[in-house]
């Protein structure tokens, strides 16, 4: 009996600091997707983050890209989405229309996130009919990379930062005649390269402020580009569509299996976070440079704009909004933290953990520290996020239209650019 | 009086074995009711909304079917890719599983090695390795162009990317993984009894009439299983479109199933994507109704419980 | 005549062993080719693509797949696999077994209907479901547990009970009769007459479930949410983004690791699979 009693007491007392326990620790939910790579470095982060908070226990799920969404996706469903999310500046519109996504400026008014110093710009980009739903876990930008020992082989100096499209042409024709490699390697067509980015150097932007209908007013440019494109293809300067799509990188969008690892083209379209990526799949001995997405004019804007490489945003199912909002002040600002990330989801937002890095980082991530410090200065505006149905635009008319049919020669530019606008224009308009 | 007795006895009996068969089934009966059913109802009445899964679903009638059948090009490709992939790949897959299956029903020595090698492509399923390896074999400088070369034809094609014959690497792939119809097939054969072989050889038949007198037609309720489950998993095919082609090029290998998941999980069109997804139940379901009524004609069962 | 119909014997069986081995090896050229790139270094992996032999053999990438990702190794992944499939696999097999007996053997009131009802359910693009099914396993509270994976499987799966019952439909009913004579219950004439005679069936069915719940990833992707319960399946996608830095190698080792067991597992089944009838002694 007495022993009965003395158990029961053990029992209950196990019980008490249990809950007393649980009542003190915060938990918080954290998904991302990634490789290898970034799990590693985003694990270190959370468990130091744990180490310096030990209130705070962090539970976390990974995924590649695209089980990442579907995941993402089937939990929002239930009701279970984690309460900080990695998101993407092309599907961000479309959780913020749906109310999935918890505005953040409370949490930077009380300075729960400090954000002294982040550039504006930066914060447009997570910027919403004027809320901020999320912020950049790092800064990223498209960029040319240039294979410098092939442009020396060739002979052809390498191109200024403000080279022109025409310029650009001349060059990749050059390298492919004095090296019978392609010009500029595969992907060229993407959607933020031949569309965007094009626009972009004329100083327009793609869809109107309210996302209802497309901006840009004339199609010559996007036509111009293309045919471009197709005088490249045809001279042997770049991979036919069919070329680029059966070999690995076109099929699965990899860059470490682009032409330019494997010295097949001397210029490959990147975005600026993939180019340490590109640089390591090639192998030690090469030499790398990056310089700005082509302009329309020398003295007009380049192609690119500072955006962010995917953002971290709080979730309007997550319990715990402030707890979550530290943990992304702790991303933005933490020295130690962004030493771990090591820039791989790109340049860190604050000035001053940027400083902190680029003492610190690989010779190829200085190239790339230093090319976003002259896109900072240099750059098309920053577009505010795309509407919703960028995506259904992407799938089911761009990439169908523009990257196919124009290039398996079943639509001329001209009739690609004016279907291209009929048919965006239509799902914008639905209601 | 004698009659009345049995008809209340076969009744007595019916209860019995209403009972008993009830018991049986009960199990896959109470997960259909559980867990299958409440799902289903669910997406039939999803495929008369908008419902986009991040939000809460409206009505909107038969908009999504009207969409679908009058103004979506891209369905009736999707369409004809996958009447495409399914007329061919289940017929190649179910010969080429049968002639292994009866190649391999020998007692000679190493079949448990050959058996091995033809079962283990099935067995890497649709992994990423898969979708590289294929890539791989119909790249510009695969397998398939050094083999054509090797006789001296032009072996420049690029498979993976032509419209033409995209869709062609999918349907072999489809017919390398053969193994798991290869193995029912193999079941099958090894039950037919013995003794009718060992009768038909007193009857001096050869082994040509054998196999059209007694393998084929004791191996039907299998060749039946096996074209049923082959052409329902042929019309919602869907990994290997996924991992190896993307629907590409040109839509040419956009099979239903992966047209209705990009719908769905990438454009957040589930009321569509669920619309999409009966009109595909129903023809199936068709199909398979077609297949079993004619089954009573060519299907042989040792034992008949009506 | 004796030794002419020896040498015709000897070149028939040469012919069969020469055409089948060389059918064999097209066969497993992938898998060669796979095990060949998983013991490839980085920089030859993608620049010798279509050599099956590496050329400076390394197990690195052995070494640094099995490490996982952050402090998780693939000894977790594997043992979460396999607890898995091998309970999944049970569960599906003997379930179905028992269902199948009474679709095959019974006659009850519903049964077409049922049977029809079951078959439908096969027809349906798992895709749509998923969603609907989510919402379901998430208000028992079952999300982020084995339980949606594994409680299913106690209820047999469409795909067995059908191949099931048509391997039932094939055994005599004869058999039946005789040993309902004999005073034998139905559950008796399942266990003792059915289920012996079952053995290539139930075995080539144990395969099958084992080796699609092995490389299945939907289902765990979307309810596991903790990557110390991530399956092998679910572990081997999360190594590759196409934006990122992939390591290929990794994946061709890990891949080539994950085939193992169903490798295994096929050639210890194999011994049942050629027990046809005649050895199971249909002759008494």
């Amino acid at each position: 009996m007495k022993r009965k009693l003395i158990s029961l007491l053990c029992l209950a007392l196990i019980a008490l600091a249990g809950a007393f326990g649980q009542t003190k620790k915060v938990e918080l939910k954290f998904a991302w997707w990634g490789s290898q790579v970034r799990h590693e470095a985003t694990i270190k982060v959370i468990e130091l983050y744990q180490k310096l908070h030990p209130n705070v226990s962090i539970s976390y799920e990974f995924a590649g890209f695209d089980d990442y969404w579907m995941k993402m996706t089937t939990m929002a469903a239930g009701g279970q989405l984690p309460d900080i999310m990695q998101q993407d500046y092309s599907r961000i519109t479309e959780w913020q229309s749906r109310n999935l996504l918890e505005p953040l400026d409370p949490f930077v008014q009380n300075k729960t996130i400090n954000l002294s110093d982040v550039a504006k710009p930066i914060l447009d980009s997570g910027t919403i009919n004027g809320k901020l739903y999320a912020i950049s876990a790092g800064s990223n930008s498209y960029a040319m990379m240039l294979d410098v020992d092939a442009f020396k082989k060739a002979g052809i100096p390498l191109p200024s930062q403000d080279w022109t499209w025409d310029e650009f042409e001349k060059i990749a024709l050059q390298l492919h005649e004095k090296l019978g490699i392609y010009g500029i390697g595969g992907g060229f067509e993407v959607d933020e390269l031949a569309w965007k980015a094009n626009y972009l150097s004329d100083g327009q932007f793609l869809y109107s402020a309210d996302g209802k209908s497309l901006a840009y007013k004339d199609d010559a440019l996007l036509v111009n580009f293309l045919k471009m494109l197709q005088r490249l293809i045809k001279a042997g300067a770049a991979p036919t569509y069919q070329e680029y799509m059966s070999s690995f990188g076109g099929a699965t969008g990899n860059v470490q299996m682009d032409a330019i690892v494997t010295g097949k083209s001397a210029i490959e379209a990147v975005w600026s976070n993939q180019v340490v990526t590109v640089a390591t799949a090639a192998g030690p001995g090469r030499n790398f440079a990056v310089v700005h997405i082509p302009r329309h004019k020398k003295t007009g804007l380049p192609g690119n704009f500072l955006k962010p490489s995917m953002f971290l945003s709080i979730t309007s199912q997550s319990k715990n909004k402030e707890e979550a909002a530290k943990f992304i002040d702790f991303w933005t600002n933490s020295v130690e933290a962004n030493l771990i990330l090591n820039a791989e989801r790109g340049v860190p937002i604050s000035a001053k953990v940027r400083e902190a890095l680029k003492q610190t980082v690989s010779p190829i991530n200085k190239v790339v520290f230093e090319y976003m410090d002259r896109v900072a200065k240099d750059a098309a505006p920053t577009p505010p996020p795309e509407p919703a149905r960028h995506a259904e635009i992407r799938a089911n008319v761009y990439v169908p239209l523009i990257r196919e049919q124009v290039f398996y020669g079943v639509l001329t530019p001209e009739e690609a650019a004016k279907q291209l606008r009929i048919q965006a224009t239509e799902i914008l308009k639905r209601p | 009086m004698k009659k009345r007795a049995t008809t209340s006895a076969s009744a007595g009996r019916q209860r019995l074995d209403n009972l008993a068969g009830y018991l049986f089934i009960s199990p896959w009966l109470f997960g259909f009711l559980a867990l299958t059913v409440i799902p289903i109802i669910a997406s039939i009445f999803l495929s008369f909304t908008n419902y986009d899964i991040l939000s809460p679903p409206r009505w909107v009638g038969l908009q999504n079917f009207k969409k679908m059948f009058f103004e979506d090009p891209r369905y009736w490709k999707s369409v004809r890719a996958t009447l495409y992939y399914a007329l061919t790949a289940v017929p190649l897959r179910l010969i080429v599983a049968l002639s292994v299956a009866m190649l391999l029903n020998t007692s000679r020595r190493g079949v448990a090695l050959y058996r091995a090698l033809f079962y283990v492509p099935s067995v890497v399923g649709d992994s990423v390795a898969v979708a590289v390896m294929w890539r791989q074999i119909f790249g510009g400088d695969g397998l398939v162009n050094a083999f054509l070369r090797l006789f001296g034809l032009p072996g420049k094609r690029l498979w993976l990317a032509d419209p033409q014959f995209a869709i062609w690497t999918l349907i072999l792939l489809a017919a390398w993984q053969f193994g798991s119809a290869m193995l029912i097939f193999l079941a099958g054969l090894k039950q037919i009894p013995y003794e009718l072989y060992e009768s038909a050889d007193i009857d001096g038949a050869g082994p040509v009439r054998k196999f059209f007198s007694i393998t084929i037609p004791q191996l039907t309720p299998i060749i039946f299983f096996n074209l049923v489950m082959q052409t329902i998993n042929g019309l919602i095919v869907f990994t290997p479109a996924l991992i190896i082609t993307n629907g590409g090029p040109l839509d040419t290998t956009n099979f239903y199933a992966l047209y209705l998941y990009k719908r769905g999980f990438e454009n957040f069109q589930m009321g569509y994507a669920s619309a999409m997804a009966w009109i595909l139940m129903l023809v199936t379901a068709l199909l398979t109704l077609v297949i079993f009524k004619t089954s009573s004609r060519w299907v042989f069962y040792e034992s008949e419980v009506k | 005549m004796k030794a002419q119909s020896t040498a015709h014997r000897v070149s028939r069986t040469l012919l069969f062993h020469v055409f089948t081995a060389a059918c064999g090896l097209l066969m497993v050229y992938p898998i060669l080719w796979l095990a060949g790139s998983s013991l490839k270094g980085p920089s030859e992996i993608w620049r010798k693509v279509y050599s099956l032999f590496p050329e400076h053999p390394t197990l690195e990438n052995y070494i640094n797949g099995w490490k996982g990702f952050g402090g998780v190794s693939f000894t977790v992944y594997y043992r979460n696999s396999l607890v898995y499939t091998v309970l999944a696999t049970a569960f599906t097999i003997v379930s179905s077994a028992v269902v199948a007996f009474g679709f095959a053997r019974i006659r009850f009131k519903g049964k077409n209907f049922l049977f029809a009802c079951m078959l439908v359910t096969m027809m349906i693009p798992p895709q749509i479901l998923i969603i609907p099914q989510y919402i379901v396993f998430s208000k028992l509270g079952w999300v982020n547990t084995y339980l949606p994976l594994i409680v299913p499987r106690l209820f047999g799966q469409a795909f067995f009970i059908f191949m099931f019952v048509q391997f039932m439909r094939g055994i005599p009913l004869e058999l039946d009769e005789a040993a309902q004579i004999d005073g034998c219950s139905r559950g008796r004439i399942f266990w003792s007459v059915h289920l012996p005679l079952m053995k290539p069936a139930l075995f080539t069915g144990s395969i099958f479930s084992f080796y699609w719940t092995w490389n299945d990833f939907f289902a765990p992707l979307i309810y596991l949410n903790n990557p110390k319960r991530y399956t092998l399946s679910v572990a081997l996608r999360s190594f590759s983004d196409p934006s990122g830095l992939t390591d290929w190698g990794a994946i061709f080792a890990m891949s080539f690791l994950s085939l193992i067991p169903v490798i295994v597992l096929f050639i210890a089944f194999q011994r049942f699979l050629v027990q046809g009838i005649a050895t199971t002694g249909l002759k008494g």
